[in-house]
């Protein structure tokens, strides 16, 4: 783990899932890690960019992997899957190929923007806490132990595959979740679709095809008896939490799974107070069981 | 025991051949009306053994009724394709050795997301069907008789050389999550085959494939699970290949599907913003009448405080660079799909 990272948090979590912002912020804080605040970066262009002007998606990501570089730091830090798969893949795309960095910051120069050189990460923090000394830090801080709890990892797809981008896991038998899970003393539920996906992208223009996806963790997770899920995509976050009723609808079964940002359930294991970590953002709220078992405080602050 | 092992010992006394025992756990079903169950075997082979020559030494020595698909052993034909441990792999491709020595057992099961005929062997009609949906052949738009022939430079055969890498083997389909909650949709093999054409600059079609391709089953099906574009055994990509479809509907502006005004959305996001507004992007996606029937979940969503204040100014700093940079690119970026020449005649 380093001591400085350059923050990336994304769309999601600098607009309507401020909850994880906070959660993030309050969780490096009790790590000993600096975040260095980007304030000009711009969307990384998510799926869509991508694919619509995919030389737009390029130079957005360059531009904003040149922002980090001039922060002073080695690894820009990401929240999100979706930001980790693109950012890391415009990153190789630019550091492989001598001639495409130099026609990309070329452009930029034109546009009037500072260029990349080539020198940073780009790492999830799931990445960063689950392995090497930022583990090791974690379990120091990780004071209030969640035992009694049961937590499903819910992966998504974009910080697993494809691996040859990704890399930090076995695409098909992950495991970071479930060590950092064990590492608050809560209980990890094994359920095989916590690796496949939550439908956000399609869930939208292809809503029915979606929830088809949506319904397999929400339906196996609470089967296998979880009281809450956790995930390290506030996209998936969103779709698992926000389309949870609809999700219910189709499965014709009840569904009520608290849904936690990883920061948010690391943070309650630290003991950061529920005003940084604000669970009253979700759609589907803790129930007092649930409050309980993640050792929260009984009165519930104001947001 | 040396007719047990013939085909071993043979090799053996030739090569030198290093022997390993294997136990591999193998799901069996005999057709319809029939109960699938898993059994295990056990057989000697040699140290570089892969799955496929495994279960041929399974067949072989000890159960004669195993129904596998193989031909060429050696990554080409793409028809040993089948799960291991839950994944899709080519049985030849895949080397032994690691599992034996981690002393993991694995488990063999057909591919999914297509009809299981018996033990290992799956109906692979569907897959041809959606191939064949594609039109997977050249069409070189009404230019039926060429005098001269097409002169496509290495550039321009580039842009397709992944996708003309594809075996047909099925194994990106096999956990496809899209494939999973609609059946119907084209799928990665067909959608990767789909652009090997559109992509291909002799090709005069392709406007008319994009807007096949656009409609429902299409292109915006793809979740972009990514599992296509592990599993592949060729490099293909193929998710990589439904976001350059997605791409050139984009630029011949074949934006009519929902999945499409999308992605537009996101465009200007960043164009006026920086960041992406959700608030924008339910009613732009999918229409105003739609957008109507979605308002008292919106609302739920407003009351968790999830769709921020489209009057809240959340412009990012020094946005006019990003509209620059946009400029400059749309100035760039070739307006039209690029087409082969024809040599002269004579030439
Ligand atoms: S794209 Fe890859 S996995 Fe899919 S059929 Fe072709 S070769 Fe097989
Ligand atoms: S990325 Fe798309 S095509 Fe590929 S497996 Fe996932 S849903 Fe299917
Ligand atoms: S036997 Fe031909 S690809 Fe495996």
């Amino acid at each position: 783990m380093d001591e400085r990272y350059a923050y990336y948090p994304g769309c999601l979590a600098s607009l309507s899932q401020k909850e994880l912002d906070s959660s993030t912020r309050a969780i490096t804080k009790r790590l000993d890690v600096e975040l260095v605040d980007m304030p000009s970066v711009t969307c990384c262009g998510a799926g869509d960019i991508h694919e619509a002007k995919p030389d737009y998606y390029l130079h957005l990501s360059a531009r904003i992997l040149g922002q980090a570089e001039r922060s002073g730091c080695k690894t820009l830090l990401t929240i999100c899957n979706v930001c980790t798969l693109n950012l890391r893949q415009a990153n190789q795309r630019l550091t492989e190929d001598p001639a495409e960095l130099a026609r990309v910051n070329d452009n930029l120069k034109s546009a009037g923007i500072a260029g990349y050189d080539g020198g940073i990460d780009v790492r999830h923090l799931l990445w960063e806490v689950s392995s090497g000394d930022g583990f090791e830090r974690f379990k120091q801080i990780a004071v209030r132990s969640l035992e009694g709890l049961k937590v499903a990892p819910f992966y998504g797809c974009q910080i697993l595959r494809p691996a040859k981008l990704l890399g930090f896991e076995d695409p098909d038998r992950p495991s970071s979740l479930e060590r950092l899970i064990e590492a608050c003393g809560a209980e990890a539920i094994d359920y095989p679709a916590k690796v496949k996906c939550c439908g956000f992208p399609i869930v939208l223009a292809r809503e029915d095809v979606a929830l088809g996806e949506l319904v397999q963790p929400l339906r196996e997770a609470t089967e296998a008896g979880a009281d809450v899920m956790v995930t390290p995509c506030p996209l998936c976050h969103l779709s698992l939490d926000a389309w949870q009723a609809k999700a219910a609808d189709v499965a014709g079964m009840e569904f009520k799974l608290p849904v936690l940002h990883l920061a948010q359930l690391l943070g309650a294991a630290a003991g950061v107070e529920e005003s940084q970590l604000r669970f009253r953002r979700h759609i589907v709220r803790l129930s007092d069981d649930v409050k309980e078992k993640l050792r929260l405080p009984s009165v519930v602050s104001a947001d | 025991m040396a007719i047990e092992n013939a085909h071993l010992t043979t090799l053996q006394g030739a090569y030198d051949v290093e022997l390993m025992e294997v136990t591999l756990r193998v799901r069996r079903y005999a057709g319809e009306g029939s109960r699938p169950e898993t059994r295990s075997y056990t057989v000697e082979v040699a140290t570089t053994a892969t799955l496929l020559d495994a279960l041929d030494v399974v067949k072989d020595k000890l159960d004669g009724t195993l129904a596998y698909r193989k031909s060429c052993r050696m990554a080409v034909c793409g028809s040993c394709g089948m799960r291991m441990d839950g994944g899709a792999v080519l049985a030849c491709k895949t080397a032994m050795k690691p599992f034996v020595d981690a002393g993991h057992v694995v488990t063999v099961s057909p591919m999914g997301n297509l009809p299981v005929i018996k033990d290992l062997v799956v109906d692979m009609a569907p897959f041809w069907q959606k191939v064949h949906a594609v039109k997977p052949f050249l069409d070189t738009g009404g230019v039926d008789d060429p005098e001269t022939e097409w002169r496509v430079t290495p550039r321009q055969s580039a842009l397709i050389a992944k996708e003309s890498l594809c075996i047909m083997c099925g194994c990106c389909v096999s956990e496809c999550n899209s494939m999973d909650s609609d059946p119907d949709f084209l799928g990665p093999a067909a959608l990767a085959k789909a652009y090997r054409f559109v992509g291909d600059v002799r090709d005069g079609d392709a406007r008319e494939r994009l807007k096949e391709l656009s409609g429902a089953h299409g292109i915006w099906d793809c979740t972009r699970c990514y599992f296509c574009n592990q599993r592949c055994p060729k490099g293909v990509d193929p998710r990589d290949a439904i976001a350059k479809l997605g791409g050139e509907a984009f630029r011949e502006g074949i934006a009519r599907d929902e999945g499409a005004k999308h992605a537009k959305v996101f465009v200007q996001s960043t164009y006026k913003g920086g960041y992406l507004r959700e608030t924008e992007l339910v009613p732009k996606t999918i229409g105003p009448i739609a957008a109507i029937q979605q308002l008292p979940f919106a609302f739920q969503l407003a009351r968790a405080g999830k769709v921020p204040n489209p009057l809240a100014p959340h412009k990012a700093k020094d946005n006019a660079e990003v509209k620059r940079l946009w400029k400059l690119l749309e100035a760039q970026a070739p307006k039209h799909r690029e087409r082969a020449t024809r040599a002269p005649e004579g030439a």
